[in-house]
Protein backbone atom coordinates (compact mmCIF):
# COMPACT_ATOMS: atom_id res chain seq x y z
CA UNK A 1 0.00 0.00 0.00
CA UNK A 2 3.09 2.68 1.32
CA UNK A 3 6.10 2.17 -1.33
CA UNK A 4 8.71 4.46 -1.21
CA UNK A 5 11.61 3.75 -4.22
CA UNK A 6 14.96 5.43 -3.73
CA UNK A 7 13.79 8.04 -2.42
CA UNK A 8 15.92 10.92 -1.20
CA UNK A 9 15.21 14.70 -0.18
CA UNK A 10 17.42 17.38 1.20
CA UNK A 11 16.60 20.97 2.79
CA UNK A 12 19.38 22.93 1.40
CA UNK A 13 20.78 21.13 -1.46
CA UNK A 14 23.80 19.79 0.22
CA UNK A 15 22.95 17.49 3.23
CA UNK A 16 20.39 14.62 2.44
CA UNK A 17 17.89 14.24 5.60
CA UNK A 18 16.90 11.06 3.32
CA UNK A 19 18.86 9.18 1.24
CA UNK A 20 17.80 5.87 -1.14
CA UNK A 21 15.09 5.20 1.07
CA UNK A 22 13.32 1.80 -0.65
CA UNK A 23 10.49 0.98 1.81
CA UNK A 24 6.95 -0.94 1.47
CA UNK A 25 4.21 -1.22 4.00
CA UNK A 26 1.36 -3.72 3.27
CA UNK A 27 -2.42 -2.85 4.14
CA UNK A 28 -3.46 -3.50 7.97
CA UNK A 29 0.29 -3.40 8.87
CA UNK A 30 1.76 -1.58 12.16
CA UNK A 31 4.98 -0.14 11.70
CA UNK A 32 6.88 1.49 14.23
CA UNK A 33 9.95 3.56 12.45
CA UNK A 34 12.11 4.40 15.34
CA UNK A 35 15.51 6.64 14.94
CA UNK A 36 17.46 9.57 17.17
CA UNK A 37 16.28 12.66 16.26
CA UNK A 38 17.24 13.68 12.83
CA UNK A 39 17.43 10.48 11.58
CA UNK A 40 14.75 11.36 9.07
CA UNK A 41 11.78 10.38 10.42
CA UNK A 42 9.68 13.37 10.31
CA UNK A 43 10.60 14.22 6.57
CA UNK A 44 9.45 10.68 5.79
CA UNK A 45 6.16 11.36 7.37
CA UNK A 46 5.76 14.67 5.73
CA UNK A 47 6.73 13.26 2.94
CA UNK A 48 3.96 10.89 2.87
CA UNK A 49 1.42 13.35 3.66
CA UNK A 50 2.33 15.61 0.65
CA UNK A 51 3.65 18.57 2.98
CA UNK A 52 7.46 18.20 1.69
CA UNK A 53 8.21 16.77 -2.35
CA UNK A 54 10.69 13.94 -2.83
CA UNK A 55 13.99 15.13 -4.75
CA UNK A 56 14.39 11.94 -6.30
CA UNK A 57 12.54 8.62 -6.42
CA UNK A 58 8.77 7.67 -5.75
CA UNK A 59 6.37 7.82 -3.33
CA UNK A 60 3.06 5.39 -3.76
CA UNK A 61 0.22 5.83 -1.31
CA UNK A 62 -1.84 3.28 -3.06
CA UNK A 63 -2.03 3.97 -6.53
CA UNK A 64 -1.25 7.37 -5.87
CA UNK A 65 2.04 8.90 -7.11
CA UNK A 66 2.75 11.13 -4.18
CA UNK A 67 5.66 12.67 -5.99
CA UNK A 68 3.71 13.69 -8.74
CA UNK A 69 0.71 15.33 -6.79
CA UNK A 70 -0.42 18.07 -7.83
CA UNK A 71 -1.18 21.14 -5.27
CA UNK A 72 -5.24 20.83 -5.53
CA UNK A 73 -5.03 17.12 -4.94
CA UNK A 74 -3.26 17.11 -1.59
CA UNK A 75 -6.55 17.79 0.14
CA UNK A 76 -7.74 14.86 -0.67
CA UNK A 77 -4.76 12.77 0.24
CA UNK A 78 -4.88 13.90 3.32
CA UNK A 79 -8.65 12.94 3.91
CA UNK A 80 -7.28 9.21 2.86
CA UNK A 81 -4.45 9.75 5.59
CA UNK A 82 -4.81 10.85 9.35
CA UNK A 83 -2.42 12.27 11.04
CA UNK A 84 -1.50 12.61 14.73
CA UNK A 85 1.42 14.86 16.13
CA UNK A 86 3.09 14.88 19.42
CA UNK A 87 1.39 18.26 19.94
CA UNK A 88 -2.08 17.42 19.16
CA UNK A 89 -2.97 20.28 17.48
CA UNK A 90 -6.65 21.52 18.95
CA UNK A 91 -8.14 24.34 18.72
CA UNK A 92 -8.29 25.40 22.02
CA UNK A 93 -11.58 27.76 21.59
CA UNK A 94 -13.23 24.77 20.47
CA UNK A 95 -15.09 22.14 22.59
CA UNK A 96 -13.63 18.36 21.69
CA UNK A 97 -16.56 17.62 19.94
CA UNK A 98 -16.27 21.06 18.07
CA UNK A 99 -12.31 19.84 17.57
CA UNK A 100 -14.00 16.73 15.88
CA UNK A 101 -16.42 17.71 13.87
CA UNK A 102 -14.20 20.95 12.61
CA UNK A 103 -12.42 17.87 10.39
CA UNK A 104 -15.63 17.86 8.32
CA UNK A 105 -17.14 20.82 8.21
CA UNK A 106 -13.78 22.15 6.72
CA UNK A 107 -14.12 19.08 3.87
CA UNK A 108 -17.55 20.71 3.68
CA UNK A 109 -19.19 17.54 4.75
CA UNK A 110 -22.93 17.81 5.51
CA UNK A 111 -24.19 18.70 9.05
CA UNK A 112 -26.50 15.45 9.10
CA UNK A 113 -23.55 13.18 8.53
CA UNK A 114 -21.00 15.53 11.06
CA UNK A 115 -23.54 14.76 13.59
CA UNK A 116 -24.13 10.99 13.01
CA UNK A 117 -19.89 10.13 12.94
CA UNK A 118 -18.41 12.55 15.51
CA UNK A 119 -20.59 10.86 18.70
CA UNK A 120 -19.20 7.66 17.14
CA UNK A 121 -15.73 8.64 16.87
CA UNK A 122 -15.49 10.13 20.36
CA UNK A 123 -17.00 6.56 21.69
CA UNK A 124 -14.03 4.57 19.82
CA UNK A 125 -11.66 6.69 21.57
CA UNK A 126 -13.62 6.31 25.18
CA UNK A 127 -14.12 10.45 25.23
CA UNK A 128 -18.18 10.22 24.26
CA UNK A 129 -18.98 11.78 27.93
CA UNK A 130 -16.49 14.38 28.06
CA UNK A 131 -17.43 15.60 24.56
CA UNK A 132 -18.30 19.16 25.69
CA UNK A 133 -15.43 19.99 27.58
CA UNK A 134 -12.55 22.29 25.93
CA UNK A 135 -8.84 21.07 25.95
CA UNK A 136 -7.59 22.91 28.72
CA UNK A 137 -10.21 21.08 30.94
CA UNK A 138 -9.02 17.44 29.73
CA UNK A 139 -5.70 15.99 30.19
CA UNK A 140 -2.39 15.18 27.47
CA UNK A 141 -3.77 11.78 27.05
CA UNK A 142 -7.65 12.79 26.69
CA UNK A 143 -6.35 15.50 24.02
CA UNK A 144 -4.44 13.28 22.10
CA UNK A 145 -7.49 11.21 21.85
CA UNK A 146 -9.34 13.84 20.65
CA UNK A 147 -6.42 14.29 18.14
CA UNK A 148 -7.31 10.65 16.77
CA UNK A 149 -10.91 10.63 16.74
CA UNK A 150 -10.07 13.88 14.54
CA UNK A 151 -7.73 11.86 12.39
CA UNK A 152 -10.63 8.95 12.05
CA UNK A 153 -13.38 10.97 10.99
CA UNK A 154 -12.43 10.42 7.42
CA UNK A 155 -12.27 6.67 7.91
CA UNK A 156 -8.77 6.63 6.52
CA UNK A 157 -6.87 3.37 5.41
CA UNK A 158 -3.69 5.03 7.10
CA UNK A 159 -2.67 6.83 9.87
CA UNK A 160 0.35 8.08 10.84
CA UNK A 161 1.20 8.80 13.86
CA UNK A 162 4.12 11.33 14.99
CA UNK A 163 5.46 10.84 18.46
CA UNK A 164 1.84 11.01 19.75
CA UNK A 165 3.57 9.90 23.44
CA UNK A 166 5.99 12.78 23.73
CA UNK A 167 4.21 14.90 25.97
CA UNK A 168 2.27 11.98 27.78
CA UNK A 169 3.06 9.81 30.94
CA UNK A 170 3.26 6.50 30.94
CA UNK A 171 -0.29 5.64 31.84
CA UNK A 172 -1.51 7.79 28.55
CA UNK A 173 1.23 6.66 26.65
CA UNK A 174 0.02 3.03 26.91
CA UNK A 175 -3.40 3.99 26.72
CA UNK A 176 -2.52 6.02 22.94
CA UNK A 177 -0.49 2.80 22.13
CA UNK A 178 -3.63 0.38 23.18
CA UNK A 179 -5.89 2.78 21.51
CA UNK A 180 -3.77 2.14 17.87
CA UNK A 181 -3.02 -1.31 18.15
CA UNK A 182 -7.25 -1.45 18.28
CA UNK A 183 -7.83 0.96 15.43
CA UNK A 184 -4.93 -1.17 13.59
CA UNK A 185 -7.08 -4.49 14.58
CA UNK A 186 -10.24 -3.32 12.42
CA UNK A 187 -7.90 -2.91 9.18
CA UNK A 188 -6.70 0.69 9.68
CA UNK A 189 -2.57 0.20 8.50
CA UNK A 190 -0.81 2.29 11.25
CA UNK A 191 2.72 3.90 11.14
CA UNK A 192 3.72 5.22 14.47
CA UNK A 193 7.00 7.21 14.70
CA UNK A 194 8.21 7.28 17.74
CA UNK A 195 11.67 7.00 19.98
CA UNK A 196 9.92 5.27 22.86
CA UNK A 197 11.57 2.46 23.45
CA UNK A 198 9.59 0.52 25.85
CA UNK A 199 6.40 0.85 23.88
CA UNK A 200 8.37 -0.25 20.71
CA UNK A 201 9.53 -3.02 22.55
CA UNK A 202 6.53 -4.23 23.92
CA UNK A 203 4.47 -4.08 20.94
CA UNK A 204 6.42 -6.68 19.47
CA UNK A 205 5.86 -5.32 15.71
CA UNK A 206 7.55 -4.73 12.27
CA UNK A 207 10.44 -2.12 13.35
CA UNK A 208 11.79 0.47 10.93
CA UNK A 209 15.09 1.68 12.38
CA UNK A 210 16.56 5.01 10.69
CA UNK A 211 19.90 6.94 11.00
CA UNK A 212 21.42 9.95 9.57
CA UNK A 213 18.28 9.32 6.79
CA UNK A 214 18.56 5.69 5.84
CA UNK A 215 17.00 2.25 7.14
CA UNK A 216 19.50 1.15 8.81
CA UNK A 217 17.51 -2.11 9.70
CA UNK A 218 13.77 -3.22 9.04
CA UNK A 219 12.55 -6.44 11.71
CA UNK A 220 9.27 -7.61 11.29
CA UNK A 221 9.06 -8.34 14.89
CA UNK A 222 11.91 -6.13 15.94
CA UNK A 223 12.98 -4.38 19.20
CA UNK A 224 14.43 -0.54 19.87
CA UNK A 225 18.04 -1.26 18.49
CA UNK A 226 19.71 2.24 18.92
CA UNK B 1 -17.41 22.24 -2.19
CA UNK B 2 -17.35 23.91 1.26
CA UNK B 3 -20.58 25.21 2.20
CA UNK B 4 -21.42 28.77 1.80
CA UNK B 5 -22.47 28.79 5.76
CA UNK B 6 -19.06 28.23 7.04
CA UNK B 7 -17.52 30.50 4.62
CA UNK B 8 -19.45 33.64 5.78
CA UNK B 9 -18.59 32.22 9.54
CA UNK B 10 -15.47 32.03 9.27
CA UNK B 11 -15.11 35.49 7.53
CA UNK B 12 -17.43 37.21 9.96
CA UNK B 13 -15.14 35.67 12.73
CA UNK B 14 -12.37 37.23 11.01
CA UNK B 15 -13.58 40.47 10.60
CA UNK B 16 -14.80 40.40 14.26
CA UNK B 17 -11.28 39.41 15.67
CA UNK B 18 -8.95 41.96 13.97
CA UNK B 19 -11.63 44.55 13.71
CA UNK B 20 -9.35 47.45 14.35
CA UNK B 21 -7.82 46.44 10.62
CA UNK B 22 -11.65 46.18 9.53
CA UNK B 23 -11.41 49.82 10.53
CA UNK B 24 -8.22 50.94 9.09
CA UNK B 25 -8.70 48.91 5.99
CA UNK B 26 -12.10 50.67 5.00
CA UNK B 27 -11.09 53.87 5.55
CA UNK B 28 -8.21 53.88 3.36
CA UNK B 29 -10.73 52.41 1.32
CA UNK B 30 -13.22 55.38 1.77
CA UNK B 31 -10.65 58.41 1.46
CA UNK B 32 -9.84 56.09 -2.39
CA UNK B 33 -12.95 56.84 -2.81
CA UNK B 34 -13.67 59.85 -1.76
CA UNK B 35 -10.99 61.27 -3.87
CA UNK B 36 -12.65 59.65 -7.16
CA UNK B 37 -15.97 60.67 -6.33
CA UNK B 38 -14.37 64.34 -5.29
CA UNK B 39 -12.40 64.44 -8.77
CA UNK B 40 -15.18 63.09 -10.55
CA UNK B 41 -17.57 65.89 -9.28
CA UNK B 42 -14.84 68.68 -10.02
CA UNK B 43 -14.67 67.14 -13.75
CA UNK B 44 -18.01 68.24 -13.71
CA UNK B 45 -17.90 71.48 -12.34
CA UNK B 46 -15.42 72.60 -14.71
CA UNK B 47 -17.45 70.86 -17.61
CA UNK B 48 -20.78 73.17 -16.90
CA UNK B 49 -18.43 76.08 -16.17
CA UNK B 50 -16.69 75.59 -19.80
CA UNK B 51 -20.26 74.88 -20.96
CA UNK B 52 -21.32 78.22 -19.30
CA UNK B 53 -18.60 80.48 -20.69
CA UNK B 54 -18.81 79.16 -24.09
CA UNK B 55 -22.54 80.05 -24.31
CA UNK B 56 -21.69 83.31 -22.93
CA UNK B 57 -19.21 84.42 -25.97
CA UNK B 58 -20.45 86.65 -28.11
CA UNK B 59 -18.94 88.20 -31.31
CA UNK B 60 -21.63 90.31 -32.67
CA UNK B 61 -21.65 93.28 -35.47
CA UNK B 62 -23.32 96.54 -34.50
CA UNK B 63 -25.45 98.05 -37.90
CA UNK B 64 -25.75 101.40 -38.47
CA UNK B 65 -29.81 102.22 -37.59
CA UNK B 66 -30.43 103.81 -41.19
CA UNK B 67 -29.54 100.31 -42.73
CA UNK B 68 -32.32 98.68 -45.30
CA UNK B 69 -33.40 95.41 -44.37
CA UNK B 70 -32.23 93.70 -47.66
CA UNK B 71 -28.62 95.26 -47.08
CA UNK B 72 -28.43 93.34 -43.60
CA UNK B 73 -29.67 90.19 -44.79
CA UNK B 74 -27.15 90.29 -47.73
CA UNK B 75 -24.01 91.01 -44.94
CA UNK B 76 -25.64 87.96 -43.01
CA UNK B 77 -25.51 85.68 -45.61
CA UNK B 78 -22.05 86.43 -46.70
CA UNK B 79 -21.26 85.82 -42.98
CA UNK B 80 -22.80 82.38 -42.67
CA UNK B 81 -21.62 81.17 -45.80
CA UNK B 82 -18.30 80.85 -44.24
CA UNK B 83 -17.39 77.21 -42.79
CA UNK B 84 -16.41 78.42 -39.70
CA UNK B 85 -19.68 79.87 -38.68
CA UNK B 86 -22.28 77.73 -37.53
CA UNK B 87 -24.87 80.58 -37.64
CA UNK B 88 -25.69 84.17 -37.73
CA UNK B 89 -28.52 85.84 -35.51
CA UNK B 90 -30.24 88.92 -36.58
CA UNK B 91 -31.66 90.97 -33.94
CA UNK B 92 -33.44 94.22 -35.40
CA UNK B 93 -34.03 97.66 -33.80
CA UNK B 94 -37.09 96.68 -32.97
CA UNK B 95 -35.99 93.19 -31.18
CA UNK B 96 -33.02 94.90 -29.69
CA UNK B 97 -35.39 97.63 -28.03
CA UNK B 98 -37.97 94.53 -27.02
CA UNK B 99 -35.27 92.29 -25.12
CA UNK B 100 -33.96 95.84 -23.98
CA UNK B 101 -36.98 96.76 -22.17
CA UNK B 102 -37.54 92.98 -20.84
CA UNK B 103 -33.88 93.36 -19.23
CA UNK B 104 -34.80 96.59 -17.68
CA UNK B 105 -38.53 96.09 -16.81
CA UNK B 106 -37.13 96.32 -12.92
CA UNK B 107 -35.05 99.33 -13.51
CA UNK B 108 -37.08 102.57 -13.63
CA UNK B 109 -34.14 104.55 -14.17
CA UNK B 110 -33.21 103.47 -17.24
CA UNK B 111 -36.88 102.62 -18.71
CA UNK B 112 -37.43 106.66 -17.84
CA UNK B 113 -34.35 107.69 -19.52
CA UNK B 114 -35.60 105.54 -22.65
CA UNK B 115 -38.58 107.66 -22.45
CA UNK B 116 -36.92 110.83 -22.14
CA UNK B 117 -35.15 109.95 -25.62
CA UNK B 118 -38.30 109.47 -27.13
CA UNK B 119 -36.82 107.20 -30.22
CA UNK B 120 -34.98 103.89 -30.69
CA UNK B 121 -32.02 104.17 -29.71
CA UNK B 122 -30.60 100.73 -30.08
CA UNK B 123 -28.58 99.51 -33.90
CA UNK B 124 -29.25 96.38 -35.57
CA UNK B 125 -27.29 93.72 -34.93
CA UNK B 126 -25.53 90.89 -36.11
CA UNK B 127 -24.41 87.51 -33.45
CA UNK B 128 -21.97 85.61 -34.96
CA UNK B 129 -21.75 82.01 -33.53
CA UNK B 130 -19.01 79.93 -35.01
CA UNK B 131 -18.82 76.00 -35.00
CA UNK B 132 -16.26 75.39 -32.96
CA UNK B 133 -15.39 77.54 -30.07
CA UNK B 134 -12.02 76.49 -29.96
CA UNK B 135 -11.85 78.65 -33.12
CA UNK B 136 -13.84 81.33 -32.08
CA UNK B 137 -10.36 83.51 -32.56
CA UNK B 138 -10.15 83.00 -36.30
CA UNK B 139 -14.17 84.07 -36.72
CA UNK B 140 -13.24 87.11 -35.26
CA UNK B 141 -10.37 87.48 -37.22
CA UNK B 142 -12.20 86.85 -40.40
CA UNK B 143 -14.95 89.42 -39.15
CA UNK B 144 -12.26 92.02 -37.88
CA UNK B 145 -11.19 92.51 -41.66
CA UNK B 146 -14.55 92.08 -43.55
CA UNK B 147 -15.02 95.57 -44.82
CA UNK B 148 -18.55 97.04 -45.35
CA UNK B 149 -20.05 100.30 -44.99
CA UNK B 150 -23.32 99.39 -43.10
CA UNK B 151 -21.25 98.36 -39.86
CA UNK B 152 -21.15 100.73 -36.96
CA UNK B 153 -19.62 98.69 -34.51
CA UNK B 154 -17.68 95.70 -33.49
CA UNK B 155 -18.14 93.92 -29.98
CA UNK B 156 -15.17 90.89 -29.84
CA UNK B 157 -16.00 89.97 -26.48
CA UNK B 158 -13.35 87.54 -26.61
CA UNK B 159 -13.55 84.52 -23.87
CA UNK B 160 -10.95 82.06 -24.86
CA UNK B 161 -9.03 83.67 -22.45
CA UNK B 162 -11.05 82.21 -19.62
CA UNK B 163 -11.69 79.27 -21.99
CA UNK B 164 -8.51 78.55 -21.72
CA UNK B 165 -7.88 79.33 -17.85
CA UNK B 166 -10.43 77.30 -16.78
CA UNK B 167 -9.61 73.73 -19.04
CA UNK B 168 -5.67 74.08 -17.61
CA UNK B 169 -7.16 74.25 -14.24
CA UNK B 170 -9.36 71.45 -14.93
CA UNK B 171 -6.10 69.61 -16.72
CA UNK B 172 -4.18 69.93 -13.15
CA UNK B 173 -7.34 68.89 -11.53
CA UNK B 174 -7.01 65.78 -13.47
CA UNK B 175 -3.73 65.37 -12.86
CA UNK B 176 -3.34 66.08 -9.32
CA UNK B 177 -6.62 63.83 -8.45
CA UNK B 178 -5.40 61.00 -10.87
CA UNK B 179 -1.59 61.10 -9.09
CA UNK B 180 -4.00 61.21 -5.83
CA UNK B 181 -5.93 58.19 -7.03
CA UNK B 182 -3.25 56.22 -7.86
CA UNK B 183 -1.47 56.68 -4.43
CA UNK B 184 -4.79 56.06 -2.80
CA UNK B 185 -5.11 52.72 -4.91
CA UNK B 186 -1.84 51.64 -3.93
CA UNK B 187 -2.44 52.01 -0.58
CA UNK B 188 -5.26 50.02 -0.51
CA UNK B 189 -4.14 47.15 -2.14
CA UNK B 190 -1.47 47.03 0.29
CA UNK B 191 -3.80 47.57 3.41
CA UNK B 192 -5.70 45.17 1.97
CA UNK B 193 -3.09 42.93 1.53
CA UNK B 194 -1.81 43.66 5.11
CA UNK B 195 -5.18 43.27 6.75
CA UNK B 196 -5.62 39.27 5.16
CA UNK B 197 -1.93 38.74 5.78
CA UNK B 198 -2.83 39.14 10.28
CA UNK B 199 -6.19 37.92 9.78
CA UNK B 200 -4.21 34.33 8.02
CA UNK B 201 -1.99 34.82 11.15
CA UNK B 202 -4.42 35.25 13.79
CA UNK B 203 -5.79 32.08 11.95
CA UNK B 204 -2.37 30.53 11.60
CA UNK B 205 -3.60 27.35 13.94
CA UNK B 206 -7.26 26.87 12.26
CA UNK B 207 -5.19 26.81 9.04
CA UNK B 208 -2.90 24.49 9.96
CA UNK B 209 -5.56 21.74 11.22
CA UNK B 210 -7.39 22.80 8.30
CA UNK B 211 -4.89 21.55 5.97
CA UNK B 212 -3.97 19.12 8.21
CA UNK B 213 -7.07 17.31 8.03
CA UNK B 214 -8.02 17.90 4.46
CA UNK B 215 -9.66 21.13 3.76
CA UNK B 216 -9.87 22.08 0.13
CA UNK B 217 -7.79 25.06 -1.09
CA UNK B 218 -10.98 27.17 -1.81
CA UNK B 219 -12.48 26.69 1.76
CA UNK B 220 -9.31 27.93 3.66
CA UNK B 221 -8.97 30.95 1.17
CA UNK B 222 -12.78 31.75 0.28
CA UNK B 223 -13.54 33.40 3.62
CA UNK B 224 -10.59 36.11 3.23
CA UNK B 225 -11.88 36.51 -0.47
CA UNK B 226 -15.31 36.92 1.34
CA UNK B 227 -13.83 39.25 3.62
CA UNK B 228 -12.48 41.55 1.38
CA UNK B 229 -15.90 41.57 -0.58
CA UNK B 230 -17.43 42.54 2.54
CA UNK B 231 -14.77 45.53 3.05
CA UNK B 232 -15.60 46.47 -0.33
CA UNK B 233 -19.23 46.63 0.08
CA UNK B 234 -19.23 48.51 3.71
CA UNK B 235 -16.98 50.68 2.07
CA UNK B 236 -19.23 51.73 -1.12
CA UNK B 237 -22.28 51.97 1.27
CA UNK B 238 -20.38 54.15 3.81
CA UNK B 239 -18.96 56.65 0.71
CA UNK B 240 -22.59 56.71 -0.88
CA UNK B 241 -24.36 57.49 2.58
CA UNK B 242 -21.28 60.45 3.14
CA UNK B 243 -21.04 61.46 -0.78
CA UNK B 244 -24.81 62.79 -1.19
CA UNK B 245 -24.92 64.77 2.13
CA UNK B 246 -21.77 66.43 0.83
CA UNK B 247 -23.67 66.78 -2.87
CA UNK B 248 -26.48 68.02 -1.56
CA UNK B 249 -25.01 70.80 0.54
CA UNK B 250 -23.07 71.67 -2.62
CA UNK B 251 -25.89 72.17 -4.73
CA UNK B 252 -27.19 75.53 -3.49
CA UNK B 253 -23.74 77.09 -4.18
CA UNK B 254 -23.69 75.84 -7.04
CA UNK B 255 -26.68 77.09 -8.26
CA UNK B 256 -25.80 80.70 -6.69
CA UNK B 257 -22.52 80.09 -8.49
CA UNK B 258 -23.65 79.22 -11.75
CA UNK B 259 -27.34 81.28 -11.92
CA UNK B 260 -28.88 81.02 -14.80
CA UNK B 261 -28.01 77.63 -16.16
CA UNK B 262 -28.95 74.28 -15.16
CA UNK B 263 -25.69 73.14 -12.94
CA UNK B 264 -26.91 70.39 -11.03
CA UNK B 265 -24.26 67.95 -9.73
CA UNK B 266 -26.51 66.05 -7.23
CA UNK B 267 -29.01 65.04 -9.92
CA UNK B 268 -26.86 64.28 -12.34
CA UNK B 269 -24.75 61.70 -9.15
CA UNK B 270 -29.13 60.17 -8.67
CA UNK B 271 -29.28 59.57 -12.39
CA UNK B 272 -26.12 57.95 -12.64
CA UNK B 273 -26.07 56.01 -9.36
CA UNK B 274 -25.56 52.02 -10.83
CA UNK B 275 -23.10 53.39 -13.22
CA UNK B 276 -21.07 55.89 -10.77
CA UNK B 277 -21.03 53.26 -8.28
CA UNK B 278 -21.18 50.19 -10.21
CA UNK B 279 -18.15 51.07 -11.70
CA UNK B 280 -16.38 51.75 -8.18
CA UNK B 281 -17.62 48.88 -6.29
CA UNK B 282 -16.12 46.73 -9.19
CA UNK B 283 -13.03 48.44 -8.84
CA UNK B 284 -12.85 48.29 -5.02
CA UNK B 285 -13.74 44.72 -5.59
CA UNK B 286 -10.96 43.91 -8.26
CA UNK B 287 -8.13 45.78 -6.16
CA UNK B 288 -9.63 43.29 -2.64
CA UNK B 289 -9.84 40.41 -4.20
CA UNK B 290 -6.31 40.58 -5.68
CA UNK B 291 -4.74 41.73 -2.72
CA UNK B 292 -5.93 38.88 -0.96
CA UNK B 293 -5.45 36.49 -3.12
CA UNK B 294 -1.79 37.32 -3.40
CA UNK B 295 -1.99 37.38 0.54
CA UNK B 296 -3.34 33.80 0.98
CA UNK B 297 -0.94 32.30 -1.85
CA UNK B 298 2.00 33.43 -0.11
CA UNK B 299 0.96 33.27 3.73
CA UNK B 300 -1.74 30.81 4.06
CA UNK B 301 0.44 28.36 1.36
CA UNK B 302 -2.77 27.39 0.02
Amino acid sequence: MITLENVSKSYDHKHKVLKDIFLAIKPGEFVSIVGQSGAGKTTLVRLLIGEERADEGKVMIGDWDITRLRRREIPYLRRQIGVIFQDFKLLPKKTLEENVAFALQVCGEKSSKTKKIVPSVLKIVGLDDKRKRYPSEVSGGEQQRVAIARALVHQPKILLVDEPTGNLDAINANEIINLLLRINRFGTTVVLVTHNKEIVNRLNHRVITMENGQIISDRAHGKYLL
Amino acid sequence: MPSLYHIIKFSFQDIVRNIWLTIVTITILLLALFSINTLATVRLISDNAVAAIKEKIDISLYLKPETAESEIIALKNKIAASAKVKEVIYTSKQSAIVSFRAKYENDPTVLAALQELGRNPLSPSLTVIPKNFDESNLVINDLKMLDSSIIESRDFSDNSAILNKINNITKRVNEVGLVLIMIFVLTSLLVVYNTIRVAIYTHRQEIEIMRLVGASNSFIFMPYVFSALVYALVSILIIISIFYPFLTLLQPYLETFFMGYNVNILSYFVDNFFLIFGVQLLAVLVINIVASLFAVRKYAKV
